[in-house]
């Protein structure tokens, strides 16, 4: 039981802190960062509607990259992650190994659609915005789509690595 | 303090985070801001509802909801729910403001409120959940 609760072979040096008040501040932060980063969008969206003079304006195109961040942290996050270590309680579920490439595959999905959600971003930055020399008011809307980007990956971070945090008194109950 | 310092004093409290909100409106003569009284009404809610379900839930082999200490997935969904609630509501006014859609004294107001009444409803929450049973969890 203990040897598995490792994911990395220096665990000792790396241990994460353990505290169920850190872990609930980890997932506050999230959430808020994900706000941070719809609203951004939104607010480049809302201006180039309102208050844009130029004829470039926020289109569908721009709001791909989020659609496919957004599924890409649902899915990541949705996975139970004992799934991938494997072999851990398969006393309780027949079907292992099954369970364990599909996680694993989903999870690869999960992932690829957060990283082309962010790279994505750069990719309509610059076709659309950087490469037409436009000035800094448009320009802007194309950085607000970077920052959504990366404001949901680094949620997705935090989100992944607050759920990591076990509270130091969650084994004194263990059978 | 006993329970009715506390209720009269919460609901001036409550009273004034809705007069900032509705000032921002009124003064201006633009009624955008009023949105921002409905997330933050709508903020706690998802701890509520996640605590309620919990707390009522009797677990297979223990028969006790003593987990302990450790959440449970819905618990952390709906925390982080209350998060972007949160971050919402004062994200609403900027990008009105932003977006020239209302002034500046209008936002400052109606961020101020919104965060009175938030804190408003917590505060209640926390002082009569204190009664109860030491809870030192952290819940917004």
């Amino acid at each position: 039981m203990e040897q598995q609760q490792h994911l990395f072979k220096f665990a000792p040096f790396i241990k994460l802190p353990k505290s169920a008040k850190l872990r609930s501040i980890g997932v506050y932060v999230a959430g808020a960062l994900f706000a941070v980063g719809f609203w951004t969008l939104l607010d480049a969206a809302v201006y180039s509607r309102k208050v844009n003079a130029s004829i470039v304006h926020v289109t569908f195109t721009d709001w791909i990259p989020f659609i496919c961040s957004v599924i890409g942290m649902l899915i990541v996050n949705s996975i139970e992650k004992s799934n991938l270590f494997g072999n851990d309680n398969s006393f309780l579920n027949s079907t292992g190994t099954n369970t364990v490439w599909a996680a694993r595959v989903i999870l690869f999905f999960g992932f690829s659609l957060l990283a082309g959600g962010l790279s994505g971003s750069f990719m309509v930055f610059i076709l659309k915005y950087l490469i037409k020399d436009y000035g800094f008011p448009t320009l802007g809307m194309g950085v607000a789509n970077i920052v959504c980007n990366g404001c949901l990956m680094l949620s997705c971070i935090i989100l992944w690595i607050s759920q990591n945090i076990e509270d130091e008194y969650s084994y004194s109950l263990a059978l | 303090m006993n329970p009715l310092n506390k209720i009269i004093f919460l609901s001036g409290f409550l009273a004034s985070g809705f007069l900032l909100i509705l000032l921002s409106c009124a003064l201006y003569n633009n009624w955008k801001p009023i949105i921002v009284i409905f997330i933050f009404l709508v903020a706690p809610l998802p701890n509520i509802i996640a605590n309620s379900i919990e707390n009522n839930r009797d677990d297979f082999l223990t028969f006790g909801n003593d987990r302990g200490n450790n959440p449970t997935p819905l618990e952390d969904a709906c925390k982080y729910i209350t998060g972007t609630f949160v971050v919402s509501g004062i994200a609403l006014p900027i990008m009105l403001h932003h977006t020239h859609l209302i002034q500046f004294g209008a936002m400052v107001l109606s961020i101020t409120g919104g965060l009175v009444v938030y804190v408003d409803i917590i505060l209640f929450i926390w002082f009569f959940e204190e009664d109860e049973d030491d809870t030192d969890e952290l819940n917004f």
